[in-house]
């Protein structure tokens, strides 16, 4: 099964641009009779996840993208995954998202970081063939049904006048496109606008308006109905990408050589192979800048517009001027990555820069390999707004405003798979809310996303957040490699956005590895038979010890070597081999975690009402403590215990509070006649204890 | 809910446990009790539940999964556990040193009929310190077992579905209690040696976490030498030893303070020290009419109706441009935050005739002596708190009259007394009252028993020491489960010295690395 699905990802040829176009207008015709239920808007990473995630839900879905070329462009570097990015990747993958398959259909050098440091700390990363990217990208959304894309510039979010009952809640009724045609109405709007929301680009001392080189900025009315309309609390925040480099112009025999995995790992759990093959991939060149590169830095800081303003910039994507002030006289790693199988360019990762364009050529040439590199296209920095994102609940949808959406970097993220996480998760709740499904949330105990989510909406950012490990409590059990268990099997059950075909791979992957588990643990016997069996292993066991093969798998011996030894019961499991070491290692710790995660669960299902007077709450808390909690709304208890000021007690008189207010709400409804009514009423009092 | 196949995974991996000789005892041990395996993951926790102070017999209360190994290697019960809830005299063991710590009852409690729903056990045992501390730190030493957090064991009751609404309600006002009165215990720990000790270690660990961490997640593009992680292997050898060190000090670095801390504080010339004075019967600080006599705390052990308290007299407080006396009022208001019980004193004369300026003037100057009320709460805390208006001498006796009627019939103020440190006027009454309050504090079994709050500091402590010992075993073999034992020595030290979040260690790994990527 396994195999027949790979090749039928990996044979499915993407059309060609000019017919995907055709079909693309011709879609556009029938648009203004047309109402959908969710549309997105952008057709960036998050965009296109969420439009193929509210798709797979099941809804009518729009996407709307100022130009359809660059649905699934890669604006900044040629490459996907990585240290928590990675993990991010894999799981957007178990979701059935788009990213992990387009960055096996486009990637053209493999290799998994970190493959010394454990299994769940590893990266799998690539570098990515920009143009194969794009076209992966943009077949899939063509033959992804009840999907239209729609080129055009969103002029105007269109919502509803606040309901006088509930001051300060509207509702999305649509958008209206800049060319002044029809309004298209639908329940659900995600916004994905990237860098493009009041964007403004800086290169020197120059500024224009726009969210990325060569291409229009966006409308002003966006801005202002999120700004004004919503009364939104907005920040901005910054960032840039480096010029790009004439591959032919450069001596790659002065850079050190940096070949990729000489076996390439597929990122989808549907693959067993990328579509490069091994020897095709391509290798990265790493260079080092020196005293020359900073003493452009410092002589160019009066021509650098962008480095002065005091804006938010990431603390770990910094620029070469940044880098370079912040940590002087130290030489710091450029990497030189391949843009392409046919790509004539470089990207010199870690040259971010916003000086004019002669002194960004003064300065790479500083870079032996670099002396006589020509520039493409300079570098340059962006600045652009973003929303608050404590404003969202963990579905992504804006707290204000219902059915409004918002995924990526209008969430002050950075990064493809952080927007991609988000964008799958936003598309899959936007489409519940339209098909009126109640909406689904991940906890940071199961998942990436669920930490990504979580630190957004219950913390915010004060700089653009980027994933990494680090962040996750629960790091040993979320690994790249149980994926699939953690989220598929959810994702089709209770979400509804993965398709049956991969449900029933991660079925059978997950019964394997039990059974596998299981002979394993039936293979009981003492260490002077093991020895016997398998006279290369060291074993100081006392001769009548009893050992299970699980235990053995955590003393360092291989499945392989066990299967060898024991072919009848153990080679059906020969394809789990690399899972099944790491589960046996792993569950060890994994247990201990269990009943942490479990209380984490627990308050994270017990949600906080959204309109909830915390100031006149006849609960005891202090003054303090009303003010966070009123200032953030936390959406679940969950995330209000996480919060930073909040007392233990506090928590347990929330409860006490969320508790007995679900019991009034059943005791209210069971006096009423209406069966049905009251049973789902029950339901909602039990899960959400209060009205959203 | 997790998927189910990890459920089952981690079955099988509980099963393989019960088998593994590199397993940790603790899964071995309740395994031979025949713990159930979903259950054995649960923390027993153990607490005093009794009051101290005088009291001839103190109850240790422990519940959760491991309770009857507790019960058996305790009470030296081989096999068989006691019948259910009827009281059994014993010796109480050292379950490592084999020695005899007490002689006493123990009371088994099997699930579900106990006070939490789960396997409980009681020791009755004598009420002295150093017995309860023993059996304290015993307990800390068996496996799986650690102290109660605040509130823990009625937290559990309720869990289990023991409490009704209503009693949950009164829940958050218990914990709040509780972990003020551990706040202020590890407050005054933390001011002093051992605090700085913790501290520093806390700050180490931090560093260390943050430096594997960076090492795990940006090593592969960054430059990020390998030297880093051999200078983290070091400062976790180092570390490790330190504590262990600490740990088998049996002079425990520092004289702890026992008792219920009573503070004095007002503005200056009040009386305090004329208070203090009165209270020991004996001359302690210096008393003179100038304002801003006792510049530095005076502390007085004393017998307040056969309950320890540990009196402490404050500098007035004023804004001086004096520097000695700026310090002592930084010591003043520290100790205020520190303390159980505060008696603030007021000279009368500076207190309005009219009842209702009476109760606003009070009440402004209860706020300015104890700041943390302002901050931390809405009401005033009646019961940590006592007014004092001193010199009721220097009042016309009618005037004091109506002054003591009237103070009475205000709402919202601490409970009030009129004394004069002078004649004695009003002392016996004012006596009784702080009588009364000292012996409620005593029956909180939290408030001023510092041997408990080291009890707690060892178990964590020990766990921390673990937690290293696991990142030293998967140092070369995988650093992702090493990283897990600095994270784990981190939050065992941080239930110290405080939490310890994601962002504080990527605070640290940006401060300390150039990460361009």
């Amino acid at each position: 099964m396994l195999e027949r699905c790979a090749s039928h990802m990996l044979s499915k040829k993407p059309p060609l641009l000019q017919s995907f176009l055709s079909l693309v207008s011709r879609r556009v015709s029938h648009l203004a009779q047309q109402q959908y239920d969710v549309i997105v808007v952008g057709g960036g990473h998050a965009g296109t996840e969420a439009a193929a995630a509210a798709a797979r839900v099941g809804a009518e879905t729009l996407l709307v993208t100022q130009k359809i070329n660059t649905v699934g462009a890669l604006s900044c570097n040629p490459s996907l995954g990585g240290v928590g990015k990675g993990h991010l990747v894999k799981e957007v993958d178990a979701l059935d998202g788009l990213c992990g398959r387009a960055g096996d259909w486009a990637g053209i050098h493999f290799s998994i970081l970190n493959r010394s440091k454990g299994p769940a700390v590893w990266g799998p990363r690539a570098q990515l063939d920009r143009q194969r990217y794009r076209e992966f990208i943009q077949s899939e959304l063509l033959s992804t049904p009840g999907l239209t894309v729609l080129e055009g510039s969103v002029e105007e979010l269109l919502v509803t006048e606040p309901n006088p009952e509930e001051p300060g809640r509207h509702r999305v009724t649509g958008i209206r496109l800049a060319n002044g045609s029809h309004p298209i109405s639908a329940s659900s709007v995600v916004l994905t606008t990237g860098t493009f929301l009041s964007g403004s680009l800086f290169m020197g001392q120059t500024t224009s308006p726009g969210g990325r080189i060569g291409d229009a900025p966006s409308s002003a009315g966006l801005s202002h109905t999120l700004r004004e309309r919503l009364g939104l609390r907005i920040g901005r925040l910054r960032t840039g990408t480096p010029p790009r480099i004439v591959k032919d112009s450069v001596d790659l025999s002065l850079a050190d050589l940096h070949p990729p995995d000489s076996h390439p790992t597929p990122f989808s759990f549907l693959n067993t192979r990328t579509r490069c093959k091994p020897e095709e991939q391509l290798p990265c060149y790493l260079t080092r800048t020196n005293a020359g590169v900073e003493r452009v830095v410092r002589e160019s800081l009066h021509l650098n517009h962008h480095i002065q303003e005091d804006i938010k910039g990431p603390r770990y994507c910094p620029s070469i001027e940044s880098r370079v002030l912040r940590f002087p006289g130290r030489r710091h790693q450029v990497w030189l990555e391949p843009e392409g199988v046919t790509s004539d360019l470089l990207y010199p990762q870690g040259l971010s820069m916003t000086m004019p364009p002669d002194i960004q050529l003064r300065l790479i040439r500083e870079i032996p390999a670099m002396h006589r590199a020509e520039i493409h296209t300079p570098g340059y920095g962006v600045q652009y707004d973003f929303v608050c994102p404590t404003q969202l609940s963990p579905a992504l949808q804006v707290k204000s405003t219902q059915g409004l959406f918002l995924a990526g970097q209008i969430n002050g993220t950075t990064g493809y798979e952080e927007a991609a996480a988000q964008g799958l998760w936003a598309g899959v709740n936007a489409a519940r809310w339209a098909r009126a499904m109640p909406p689904v949330a991940l906890s940071r105990t199961e998942s990436y996303i669920g930490v990504l989510i979580d630190d957004l909406v219950s913390r915010g950012v004060t700089e653009p957040y980027r994933m990494f490990t680090s962040r996750a409590e629960f790091r040993t059990y979320l690994r790249p490699d149980n994926a699939d268990l953690r989220l598929t099997l959810k994702g089709f059950e209770e979400v509804g956005c993965v398709s049956s075909l991969r449900y029933q791979e991660a079925v059978r992957v997950r019964d394997s590895l039990q059974d596998a588990l299981a002979a394993l643990q039936a293979l009981a016997q003492s260490s002077s038979k093991w020895r016997k069996k398998l006279p290369d292993i060291r074993m100081s066991e006392n001769k009548c010890t009893i050992l299970s093969g699980v235990e053995l798998l955590q003393h360092n011996v291989s499945f392989e070597m066990l299967a060898s030894a024991f072919p009848e019961c153990l080679s059906p499991y020969i394809e789990f081999s690399q899972r099944l070491n790491i589960e046996a290692v792993y569950n060890l710790h994994c247990d201990k975690q269990k009943k942490e995660m479990e209380r984490i669960q627990k308050e994270e299902n017990m949600s906080l009402p959204q309109d909830i007077d915390y100031f006149s709450l006849p609960v005891s808390l202090s003054q303090e403590v009303r003010e966070i909690l009123d200032r953030v709304r936390p959406s679940t208890l969950g995330s209000a215990a996480r919060l930073q000021g909040i007392t233990p007690a506090a928590v347990v008189n929330l409860l006490g509070y969320v508790v007995h207010t679900g019991q009034r709400e059943r005791i209210r409804h069971r006096n009423q006649p209406d069966q049905k009514e009251e049973k789902e009423e029950e339901h909602s009092a039990r899960n959400a204890s209060l009205p959203q | 809910m997790l998927p189910s196949v990890c459920r089952g995974v981690w079955r099988a991996a509980v099963h393989t446990l019960r088998t593994s000789r590199g397993a940790p005892p603790c899964r071995l041990l309740s395994t031979c009790d025949g713990v159930p395996a979903g259950l054995a993951d649960a923390d027993t926790i153990f607490a005093l539940s009794s009051g101290h102070g005088r009291c001839g017999v103190a109850v240790v209360r422990v519940s959760g999964p491991s309770s009857a190994t507790a019960l058996r290697r305790m009470a030296g019960l081989r096999c068989s556990l006691p019948p259910p809830r009827a009281a059994l005299l014993r010796s109480i063991t050292d379950p490592q040193g084999k020695e005899v710590l007490d002689r006493g009852l123990v009371i088994w409690f099997p699930a579900p009929h106990s006070f939490t729903g789960e396997d409980s056990v009681e020791f009755h045992i004598h009420g002295g310190t150093a017995v309860i501390t023993a059996v304290l730190q015993a307990l800390g030493s068996v496996p799986g077992m650690r102290p109660a957090d605040a509130g823990e064991f009625t937290r559990r009751a309720f869990q289990a579905g023991k409490l009704g609404l209503t009693e949950v309600e009164g829940l958050g006002d218990l914990i709040h209690a509780e972990t003020e009165a551990q706040r202020r215990q590890a407050l005054r720990q933390m001011s002093g040696e051992l605090g700085h000790l913790y501290q520093d270690w806390s700050h180490k660990l931090k560093r260390c976490l943050a430096h594997v961490e960076a090492f795990i997640d940006f090593s592969e593009d960054e430059l990020i030498e390998d030297g880093v992680l051999n200078q983290v292997d070091r400062s976790v050898c180092n570390l490790q030893a330190e504590m262990e060190r600490h740990l088998k000090d049996e002079r425990k670095g520092e004289r702890l303070r026992s008792g219920v801390q009573v503070v004095i504080a007002g503005a200056t010339n009040a009386g305090k020290s004329s208070l203090l004075n009165k209270l020991c019967q004996r001359p302690a600080a210096i008393v003179s009419p100038i304002a801003g006599t006792t510049r530095d705390v005076v502390e007085t052990a004393l017998d307040i109706g056969g309950f320890p308290v540990l009196l402490s007299d404050t500098a007035g407080l004023r804004d001086s441009p004096d520097l000695v006396e700026r310090e002592g009022v930084r010591r003043a208001l520290e100790r205020v935050e520190q303390a159980d019980l505060t008696l603030v004193v007021v000279d009368c004369a500076h207190v309005p005739a009219d009842a209702q300026q009476a109760a606003a003037f009070l009440q402004g100057h209860l706020r300015s002596v104890l700041p943390t009320v302002k901050q931390r709460e809405t009401a005033f805390p009646a019961d940590r708190c006592l007014l004092v208006l001193n010199k009721t001498d220097l009042l016309p006796e009618d005037e004091r009259r109506t002054l003591d009627e009237e103070l009475r019939q205000v709402s919202g103020l601490p409970p009030v007394c009129l004394i004069s440190c002078h004649t004695n006027e009003g002392l016996q009454d004012f006596l009784t009252l702080l009588h009364v309050r000292v012996k409620t504090l005593c029956g909180d079994p939290l408030s001023g028993a510092p041997t408990l709050t080291q009890a707690r500091h060892r178990a964590h402590l020990q766990q921390c020491v673990a937690a290293l010992a696991q990142y030293k075993h998967y140092r070369n073999i995988d650093l992702a489960l090493a990283a897990e034992g600095v994270r784990l020595a981190l939050t065992s030290l941080g239930r110290i010295t405080g939490r310890v979040g994601a962002e504080e260690i990527l605070d640290i790994i940006f401060k300390d690395f150039c990460i361009g990527k």
